[in-house]
């Protein structure tokens, strides 16, 4: 896969990922300069704003599965502000999205500091996330409570 | 020994003070009436200002931040480290077991 190919499924994986936060009722907007943040999710009626950043990788096959491999910035997980971004990991598997791992920045950074969890590398962590029927791991910590976990955006009714 | 990690973030404008998770779940399981916050963000002008008028901020911040009111439940605490979360160093240290509070 070509880098040039890596800005196409990236995006893809932006957008798939903001369609769900639509059919959830959320707004969604890209910032016209790009600072960190890939999207803003909004709730309309009061304003209620969360960062999110989508992070994609393309499937690799395993014996039970398959794993994706997701890179943050070190310093950009630990730059704690008053809103916390969610992180939103997909891996792009035959013809399809895998679903998505929402972890909010506190507990990511949790995990990395206290779990060890991830690798360590040139100011970037490298997340490598196995995915199966039964669990979702990274560095032998169970991520399955992650998936699809809207919790901090509730439905809202329109 | 309990010694707990207050995790600070010089932002552009201001402070952020947080505890991890892992943290507030360790809080809550100590105590269980307390309410910790996940973070605390303070400007620039107004920690100096409290600094200059108070004392230090820190010294507040944190029954605010673990959500604790009881002097005595505050005393439980060993050792409180305010820790920079990007350089990592430790930027003040409050010791509430020995400390009049």
């Amino acid at each position: 896969m070509t880098k040039k190919f890596n800005q196409y499924s990236g995006k893809a994986g932006h957008l798939a990922v903001m369609s769900e936060f639509l059919i959830l009722g959320w707004n969604v907007a890209i910032p016209e300069v790009d600072i960190g943040d890939d999207i803003f999710v909004v709730q309309d009626d009061n304003g209620t704003l969360r960062r999110v950043q989508v992070k994609t990788s393309a499937a690799t096959d395993r014996q039970f599965g398959y794993s994706g491999q997701f890179n943050i910035s070190i310093k950009n997980l630990r730059n704690i502000s008053n809103i916390l971004v969610h992180y939103v990991f997909i891996a792009r598997k035959n013809n399809g999205w895998s679903k998505p791992l929402i972890i909010r920045q506190d507990y990511l950074l949790d995990h990395f500091e206290y779990n060890k969890v991830g690798a360590e590398h040139e100011g970037n962590i490298t997340f490598y996330i196995s995915f199966s029927d039964e669990k979702i791991e990274c560095s032998g910590q169970d991520f399955t409570k992650y998936v699809q976990d809207f919790s901090d955006f509730p439905f809202i009714e329109h | 020994m309990t010694s707990l990690k207050i995790q600070v973030n010089k932002q552009l404008d201001g402070y952020s003070f947080s505890i991890a998770p892992s943290v507030r779940e360790f809080i809550k399981k100590l105590f269980p009436n307390a309410h910790p916050a996940n973070n605390i963000f303070v400007a620039y002008d107004t920690k100096s200002d409290f600094d200059l008028y108070y004392g230090k901020l820190e010294n507040y911040i944190f029954p605010a931040l673990l959500g604790i009111d009881n002097d005595n439940d505050l005393k439980k605490i060993d050792e409180i480290e305010f820790v920079d979360t990007q350089t990592g160093n430790a930027l003040h240290k409050l010791t509430p077991h020995d400390e009049k509070i």
